[in-house]
């Protein structure tokens, strides 16, 4: 019951807000991009496809580190970023990123990601945390390791995406990465990840061609 | 009216009569089931299913059923249409059960943390750093003219260790490796301004000793360790006498192979390898009582048995694992047969030596090393099984007539003579999942007979055991299919080195791993590590070599005139374990040394190796005059 309250409050909040700047979200989007603290996204250009067979390619949704700042559960989404760069380097691989306008579906934007990918494997995650790894061979909706439940993705989890990215690409053959999974996960997070996608989507703007992104961290 | 009847009867009874030959084996119930005309056999139908339970058991009821149900449905009957068979002939089960277990006989001890031998996949940087470990935390209060190798846990961000490590140096202390919990090895070295070797990934970091001096090396990618490998060496980086040097040694043994490793120099570590003891056996022939260790091995064990040719029973060392082995066959022979436990004598055993993956005592990074160990097959025979007890049974439930047929081994033979060109004297091979058996034929229709434990179930368990999993169900799938790496989601490498590729997407949970290639281009991704395919073919192929040639020369040995395998002729193959894609062939190349025709039998020119048995059955209703 007192989840519900709670949750309760959580969605009139949000809806509330999105009835406010509902019919300015697009603007927003095209707008100057908000920061967000630990990293610094500047975009340089469409994306295109890469040669390198050392890349891994890190697709991103319309708003991630910009209007949304964490994960459905709270975590920055710099940490997040900087998490999936460091399992990749440690396998000896870097990462690219692009951030996807037309869609925010984490099936066609990861999948977008690795037809972009020199190596062939790319990644998409979503601003709430839900994250694939997929290969340019494979049918947008098949992939290679999908975490459908971002409540319960965390940092270490993050690392090991970015680290099976890259063993796929190295042509080895890494064991899953071991996904929880929590049965409360569904009722305590449904309709905010609703509210969620909903906004991600507001972001959402169909003749804008991915673009790439140079990424510092501070 | 009566006058029409009564030659339909006799037609029926006598002319046109159907019987059922089904061969209860270890693992499977063969049917074969055959329209008899006189002396004339047209067989109509086979069919096949699992053993339920131990075979000559009342539990093989509801396997029989259902081999036999599957053969009447292929012959056009009902599947539950019973009546339709006039006669069942059941096999008179040879009386052997056989038992598989795996004995580990050394085992690797490390003391006081003296050496760290595990292999992360990725290492960071690349040399040897000699120095003392220290404390991560302390790398502040460390004198500039000190030589270190922080040990740094799992707490600490790779970001924050690299900018310490980069203060450190500055000041002029000499960072010369690292040691790391997590696996940040390559993130820490690519934010350095120089290269040191860092091995990462060491769970127990808590346990490495600090303020010793220490080596670490990392080797470049795709070589191994060449100093830490070498007793010399590790003499030479830490001053060590000739006295300390030969005690070094089991250490460097266990280093080499890997692509990083840390030596760390304590007053009292050591790495000691240790014999478990495994028990002794012990092995009355003709000539008396003689004594194996198992811990000798499995060449020691098997020219003991020998020796005591023919053996008359085997016991193990009360109070060991070989004793409870031991022990274990017989009660179960025992349950089964209701004959006292002191009646039933192990007739054979095969012994086989296996390498184990086991976990490292006194490992500080969960380290595996590969100690040796050997797996036992044994075999029990006692006078017969309660083959009686169970056609009367059959007899019950299904209301048809049950007879008990001739000897497994002389059925199998007039099953396999059905192989076109083959002719007595002849010798069968019929290797099944428990137990392999020989038989050999002369021209005037003797026959001797022999019955050797290890067969597809022995296999199983060392492929099990050497590539470290418990599943018996996967080892016999790696056993019977062979392998493939997936290398695109259109196309696979197999085993041989050739290409295929196909029209569908593959299933992408198989996509970049070692996959079993199942007959209906199914993929089975092995979940087993980073392992390559020529592991896992290796150790499939060793364990069916060390069992199935091994145990097919010692058969005919037993059962050949003369015990002289060169004066056999010809070898059919029969049998599940004959249906494998290799062991055929492995076979025949052995036997081809011999001068043998040898192959894989083909039951009617219709069936391959299996129904053999079921085959005889039918074949002898007619010979015994019916």
């Amino acid at each position: 019951m007192q989840i519900n309250t709670e949750l309760l409050e959580k969605i009139v909040a949000e809806v509330l807000a999105e009835i406010g700047g509902g019919s300015s979200g697009a603007s927003v989007a095209t707008a100057a991009p908000e920061e967000v603290a630990g990293v610094k996204l500047t975009e340089t250009g469409k994306a295109a496809r890469g040669t390198d067979p050392k890349e891994v390619v890190l697709a991103i949704s319309p708003a991630f580190a910009t209007t949304f700042k964490k994960t459905i559960t709270g975590i920055p989404l710099a940490d997040v970023l900087r998490q999936v760069f460091a399992g990749v380097e440690e396998e000896g691989l870097h990462v690219r990123v692009i951030r996807v306008y037309h869609t925010a579906d984490v099936a066609f934007m990861s999948h977008l990601g690795a037809r972009l990918s020199g190596s062939g494997i790319g990644i998409g995650i979503l601003s709430r945390g839900t994250s694939i790894i997929h290969q340019r061979d494979l049918n947008p909706l098949s992939n290679l390791e999908l975490f459908p439940q971002a409540p319960v993705i965390d940092l270490p989890a993050f690392r090991a995406i970015g680290k099976n990215a890259a063993k796929y690409a190295k042509g080895e053959s890494p064991n899953p990465v071991p996904t929880k999974n929590d049965p409360m996960a569904r009722p305590r997070y449904q309709g905010l990840a609703a509210l969620l996608h909903n906004k991600e989507a507001s972001f959402i703007d169909r003749s804008k061609a991915p673009q790439e992104l140079s990424v510092t961290f501070e | 009216m009566r006058q029409c009847v009564i030659p339909w009867i006799f037609e029926r009874m006598n002319l046109m009569a159907i019987v059922a030959g089904i061969d209860i084996g270890n693992a499977t119930t063969e049917t074969a089931l055959a329209r008899v005309d006189g002396r004339n056999v047209t067989f109509i139908a086979t069919g096949i299913s699992d053993t339920t339970g131990i075979k000559g058991t009342l539990q093989n009821i509801a396997g029989l059923r259902a081999s036999l149900g599957m053969a009447l449905e292929r012959a056009g009957f009902k599947r539950d249409e019973y009546g339709a068979v006039d006669v069942i002939r059941l096999n008179k089960a040879a009386p052997v059960i056989g038992d598989v277990a795996m004995e580990t006989v050394t085992e690797t001890i490390v003391t006081e943390s003296t050496m760290i031998g595990h292999n992360p996949s990725t290492p960071g940087g690349v040399g040897v750093g000699l120095g003392t470990t220290i404390s991560f935390e302390g790398i502040d209060a460390v004198r500039t003219d000190e030589t270190v190798i922080p040990v740094i846990g799992a707490k600490h961000d790779y970001d924050f260790v690299a900018a310490k490590i980069r203060e450190a140096i500055a000041r002029g202390v000499k960072v010369a490796a690292a040691i790391c919990q997590s696996d940040d090895g390559v993130l820490i070295v690519n934010r350095l301004p120089c290269v040191i070797p860092i091995v990462d990934e060491v769970s127990a970091i808590e346990r490495v000793p600090l303020g010793m001096r220490c080596c670490v090396e990392v080797a470049p990618p795709g070589r191994v360790v060449e100093l830490l490998a070498n007793p010399y060496d590790i003499a030479t980086l830490f001053d060590l006498s000739p006295e300390e040097t030969k005690q070094i040694v089991p250490v460097a043994r266990a280093l080499v192979g890997n692509r990083s490793a840390v030596v760390i120099r304590t007053p009292l570590g050591e790495v000691k390898e240790r014999r478990i003891p495994a028990g002794e056996l012990y092995i009355i022939g003709p000539q008396g009582k003689r004594t194996v260790n198992v811990e000798d091995g499995a060449d020691a064990i098997q020219n003991t048995i020998l020796a005591c040719c023919p053996v008359e029973n085997i016991f193990g060392q009360p109070g060991t694992n070989v004793g409870g082995m031991m022990e274990r066959v017989r009660r179960t022979m025992s349950d089964l047969t209701e004959i006292p436990i002191a009646d039933v004598y192990i007739k054979d055993l095969l012994a086989v030596d296996t390498l184990v993956p086991q976990k490292v005592v006194g490992g500080v990074a969960g380290e595996f090393s590969l100690e040796s160990g050997v797996a036992l097959a044994v075999m029990v025979k006692t006078e017969e099984l309660p083959m009686q007890k169970l056609a009367a049974a059959v007899a019950r439930d299904l209301g048809v007539k049950v007879e008990v047929g001739g000897v497994e081994a002389d059925m199998a033979i007039r099953g396999a003579l059905t192989t076109p060109g083959t002719k007595p004297p002849i010798a069968i091979l019929d290797l099944g999942a428990g137990s392999s058996d020989a038989s050999f034929m002369r021209t005037d229709g003797t026959v001797t007979l022999t019955h050797l434990a290890g067969a597809g179930n022995m296999v199983n368990t060392i492929i099990a055991s050497e590539l470290g999993f418990e599943s018996m169900e996967l080892a016999e799938a790696i056993k019977r299919n062979p392998l493939c790496r997936v290398e695109s989601a259109f196309h696979i490498r197999q085993e041989d080195g050739t290409v295929r590729f196909f029209g569908e997407p593959i299933d992408p949970s198989a996509y970049g791993r070692v996959s079993l290639l199942h007959d209906n281009d199914f993929m089975q991704p092995l979940m087993l590590g980073n392992i390559n395919v020529e592991r896992v073919r290796s150790a499939r192929r060793k364990a069916k070599q060390e069992v199935f040639v091994k145990n097919a020369i010692r058969a005919l040995e037993q059962v050949a005139p003369n015990n002289n395998i060169r004066l056999v002729d010809y070898v059919v193959l029969v049998g599940g374990s004959a249906k494998d894609f290799e062991i055929a062939n492995m076979i025949t190349d052995a036997l081809a040394r011999y001068g043998i025709v040898a192959g894989r039998g083909n039951i009617r020119s219709t069936e391959g190796p299996r129904n053999a048995v079921a085959t005889g059955l039918v074949l002898s209703s007619v010979a015994d005059g019916q």
